[in-house]
């Protein structure tokens, strides 16, 4: 081949550094012992090995787009910005992880291992650019996301979460790997580069089997986006994982599997209108109304907390399909600016429900019941939050929205656009019923919550100010988002 | 001069942030400082008037800064004939609240904070030019009047609050998709993309087609009816109006003047502003289903209103009466009906206030609003000789929302007659068994409240005390003044609205 495989590694230093992490991670936990002080020096280095990772990403952004491992690997600016939201997803997991009592005290170095090690496998599905870096990437994710589900092994509805998980994630992946050996067989290749010239010249015949192949490896995408009608696990192993595991999976997973989605329809079956590309691009448009409605419509009947917002996360992913389905830049760059924040609602969202649970022991909305009373920056920041998710102005979660409607509009994809906007006000009404509990309910109980003390007021504000921010002044975010271009096979 | 309007805007969100610095116990440091607020709005809403070049109908005092530049997104600001009236009143009607809410006693910082916030969002959808800021205005406004009605509003008050929320969130979303396809549409008609709501008047898009639904629409006549659908809801024009009567029974005194008094006039004032400009032959389309809409409105609204017991119920649904007219003379599109709209819009603004204001001051005395009980029993009689300064305003402001010749409300209804009668012979004589059912119910109403035998709870009601009196006096002399003498309204307003109707019937078939 002749490549200089040392040079091309200079381009993967982002990952490099998380597995680093890793193991500095993997070594603190083996070598110290379990003990308060020990565990500082286990997030000193989660949070300087995160940071660098961070850091080198950010410098990613500006170098040339390029493939790399012999055409396997593609590092661009769209990836790279994905990779970012990870990573600071990832953080933001393993910060709320320290202070929770759902993750035992024993197994906390644990949960900030395998949660950088799904990072590591969710970069790699993000800038997957043949089939087998594709199933890597989802296999590593998956692996230890099983494992992470039910961390909490004393609970039965933890147990119960990983082993649907590990059912459900491993009938996904057998179906995709099932999908991708027909289409090698079809075409011959695994690379997306060489399949995109035979896609385009294939016959009639091989049409057929490419239909159902792709539509296959959409399972196994599907199930990791959650997206309808593969979401069946969401709410059960949303709902049994520990709230830290719970915000990591809505972030990390669901970014990834999304990137990778955006990359496979954008530069297999970009502008050729072939009945490959009308069937695909038609799955998901289905897929991605089916999402938003079963999504929305669902969270409403919940009672926990937790449960709401795993099928608010589903609702999100549709919307975020929408940008797929315009199979352009605009949508890439729409879904970028989602993500960055969808990331940031998701934090906070998590994080004050994370310590309310944590208090009480459930998460029921009555546990809600007058907060603004007793606690009322962290409530405040609360109902900013809901009002972003539900996607209204001057919230960062509308203009979000509005990046992704402008791009379905400007295909003229109206009628998915009126069903997302539908869901918005669907979505109001239960993101409202936490807002009217804080606000309008009496106090039920006068006791401190323990995770409202001042260094978790430091870091919600701190997670809220870009919900606001980012609502008014977006040009700046705009400008990186409509920077992140893929570099297509 | 030209900075006057991001001072108007701007000054209710600074004075958010007094009211967060005074400290909690201070009451009357809060009380005070929000009516120092807004007077100090209101007069800079008078200085704008004055300010304000009445022969020129285009837009003045424009404050224009780039926001969004990849999306051609502008900060930009001004006004006309058309949403002076508008600013003004929303000043005024804001001051009278501040001073009328010295009743409240729950939570006196968030209510000030909430209200100010309230005239801030409202300022901006009447004075925002660019079609993104008028949305984002429009979608805020909503936050403040939620945790209103939900905190400080009545029994059923949540109910209310998430029902006003999302019926309007309903309606704006759509209108969200409109305003994007216009964004983009303006790239072929106009040749760059934009949402500046001057740009986009004109009937620019009376050609163009677009496919939903599978199917090929002309562009104009379906995204009309998506802003109608956001603009209809606010007004609101039946078959959308059932937010109205729970928004208001629920909501406390000050909301519920701002609620009649401005914020329905947000959904008529855009259709004047967006719809119609931008879509002038929809407009002609669709006038004949508005008329009648309109009608229904008026006559529906006042049957309903007949048939409440509770008076504040009552008063919702003649604002759904009142609210008809308004739609009627828009229907016409002719100068006397437009201009009567405009001038509806104002004086309905003021006599309603009055209105409800003077329910609100009945209410802290009596604590119910029954005129007859579920029961049976009569909720109040005979107030006549026990608050007979109370009385007396009321009086004017029952008269002014009838329509009584001499008082303001007879002035626009009857410019919305002629204007309507022109186009609509039928429509206009229909209309006039609403304006009898008008008089009907609110002459019932009165007689059934104020006269007859003094009910026992009845006995002892204090009359309106000083500060009660103060601040319906001002209401109650516009109402009469601009019944006699119309003019600085209408000067105001003729140039705007003028070039309006020349501009539309440019486009009639």
């Amino acid at each position: 081949m002749g490549i200089n495989f040392l040079a091309t590694l200079s381009h993967y230093i982002p990952e490099l550094m998380a597995i680093v992490t890793m193991m500095g991670l993997l070594f603190v936990e083996a070598c110290f012992k379990n003990n308060e002080r020990n565990r500082l020096y286990l997030y000193l280095v989660a949070g300087i090995g995160l940071l660098f990772t961070f850091w080198s990403l950010g410098a990613a952004l500006s170098t040339k787009p390029l493939f790399i491992f012999t055409n396997s690997v593609t590092i661009d600016p769209f990836s790279t910005l994905i990779k970012m939201i990870m990573v600071l997803g990832c953080a933001g997991a393993i910060y709320l992880s320290a202070d929770s009592e759902d993750i035992y005290s024993n197994l906390k170095a644990e949960f900030a291992i395998m949660a950088v090690g799904v990072l590591v496998g969710g970069m790699l599905l993000a800038s997957a650019n043949n089939l087998l870096t594709l199933y890597l990437g989802i296999e590593t994710l998956s692996i230890l996301s099983y494992v992470m589900s039910s961390l909490k092994k004393k609970d039965d509805r933890s147990s119960e979460a990983g082993l649907k998980y590990v059912l459900y994630g491993g009938v996904a992946s057998g179906i995709m790997l099932f999908g991708m050996s027909h289409i090698f067989g079809a075409l011959g290749t695994i690379n997306f580069s060489e399949m995109i010239l035979l896609l385009n010249s294939s016959d009639a015949g091989q049409t057929g089997i490419l239909l159902v192949s792709f539509l296959f490896v959409f399972v196994g995408l599907g199930y990791k986006i959650a997206c309808v009608p593969f979401h069946m696990w969401t709410p059960d192993v949303y709902e049994g994982s520990p709230i830290p595991v719970t915000t990591f999976f809505a972030i990390v997973p669901k970014m990834a599997g999304i990137a990778a989605l955006v990359r496979i329809t954008m530069g297999l079956f970009g502008e050729e209108q072939t009945i490959l590309q009308i069937s695909w691009v038609g799955v998901i448009q289905v897929a991605a109304a089916l999402t938003m409605i079963v999504g929305n419509v669902s969270a409403i009947a919940q009672k926990s907390v937790k449960r709401m917002l795993a099928y608010s996360s589903i609702g999100h992913a549709g919307f975020m399909l929408l940008g797929v389905v315009v199979v352009d830049q605009t949508g890439a760059s729409a879904i970028a600016f989602y993500g960055i924040t969808y990331l940031f609602m998701t934090l906070v969202a998590f994080f004050i429900t994370g310590y309310v649970s944590d208090h009480y022991g459930n998460d029921h909305f009555e546990r809600f019941n007058g907060l603004i009373h007793r606690y009322p920056v962290m409530s405040i920041m609360m109902i900013i939050t809901m009002i972003s998710l539900a996607g209204i102005p001057p919230m960062s979660g509308f203009v979000a929205k509005f990046n992704i409607l402008a791009a379905a509009v400007k295909k003229g994809y109206f009628t998915l656009a009126i069903i997302g906007g539908i869901n918005s006000v669907v979505s109001l009404y239960y993101y409202l019923k936490i807002v009217r509990l804080m606000v309008f309910k009496p106090v039920e109980s006068e006791e401190a919550i323990a995770g409202f003390g001042m260094r978790n007021h430091v870091v919600v504000i701190g997670l809220s100010i870009p919900v606001v921010a980012l609502g008014i002044f977006w040009s700046s975010i705009l400008g990186l988002t409509s920077g992140a271009h893929l570099l297509l096979p | 001069m030209s900075g006057i309007l991001n001072w108007i805007l701007w000054l209710p969100f600074l004075g958010i942030l007094g009211v967060l610095l005074i400290p909690k116990q201070k009451e009357s440091a809060i009380r005070w400082w929000s009516v120092f607020v807004t007077a100090v709005t209101f007069v800079l809403c008078l200085v704008l008037y004055k300010n304000h070049d009445q022969a020129d109908p285009m837009m003045q005092f424009v404050v224009s800064h780039p926001w969004i530049t990849q999306f051609n997104i502008f900060y930009k600001l001004g006004i006309d004939g058309i949403s002076l009236p508008m600013v003004v009143i929303n000043g005024l009607l804001f001051l009278i609240c501040s001073i009328s809410s010295f009743d409240v006693k729950k939570n006196l910082k968030g209510y000030y904070a909430l209200l100010l916030a309230l005239q801030g969002s409202v300022f901006g959808v009447f004075m925002a030019l660019d079609f993104f800021l008028f949305y984002v205005f429009w979608e805020v406004m909503l936050l403040p009047m939620f945790f209103l009605i939900g905190v400080w509003g009545g029994e059923n008050r949540e109910y209310a609050a998430i029902k006003f929320f999302l019926y309007t969130f309903f309606g704006s979303i759509l209108m969200l998709i409109g305003i994007i396809a216009l964004y983009f549409a303006a790239e072929g008609q106009l040749g760059a993309q934009t949402f500046d709501m001057v740009t986009l008047m004109g009937g620019h898009f009376t050609d163009l087609k677009v496919t939903i639904f599978g199917s090929e629409f002309s562009f104009e006549k379906i995204f009309f009816l998506f802003m109608f659908v956001g603009f209809a809801i606010k007004v609101p024009i039946f078959p959308f109006h059932t937010w109205l009567p729970h928004a208001h029974v629920q909501a406390p005194t000050a909301v519920s003047v701002i609620l009649a008094g401005v914020l329905l006039k947000m959904g008529t004032y855009g259709f004047m502003r967006i719809s119609y400009p931008i879509f002038p032959t929809a407009a002609h389309y669709y006038a004949d289903m508005i008329a009648w809409l309109g009608l229904i409105n008026v006559i529906y609204g006042a049957l309903c209103a007949m048939a409440q017991t509770d008076v504040k119920k009552l008063i919702a649904y003649s604002s759904v009466s009142h609210m008809g007219y308004v739609m009627m003379g828009i229907a016409a599109m002719t100068s006397e009906g437009m201009n009567g709209a405009v001038l509806q819009m104002f004086n309905h603004g003021t006599s309603t206030a009055m209105m409800f204001l003077l329910i609100g001051i009945l209410y802290e005395r009596s604590h119910h609003r029954w005129i007859v009980r579920p029961d049976g029993s009569k909720g109040f009689g005979g107030l006549y000789t026990q608050m007979p300064k109370y009385s007396i305003i009321f009086i004017i402001g029952m008269f002014a929302s009838l329509g009584l010749p001499g008082l303001s409300g007879f002035i626009s209804e009857a410019l919305v007659f002629l204007g309507i009668y022109q186009k609509y012979t039928t429509i206009a004589v229909l209309a006039l068994i609403g304006l009898l059912i008008g008089a009907a119910y609110l002459l019932w109403m009165f007689k059934r409240m104020f006269f007859g035998e003094v009910n026992e709870d009845c006995k002892g009601y204090s009359d309106a005390n000083g500060r009660e009196i103060f601040y319906m006096t001002p209401l109650a002399i516009m109402v009469i003044v601009f019944g006699i003498y119309p003019s600085p309204l209408l000067d105001m307003m003729k140039s705007s609205v003028g070039k309006l109707v020349i501009d539309l019937a440019k486009f009639a078939n």
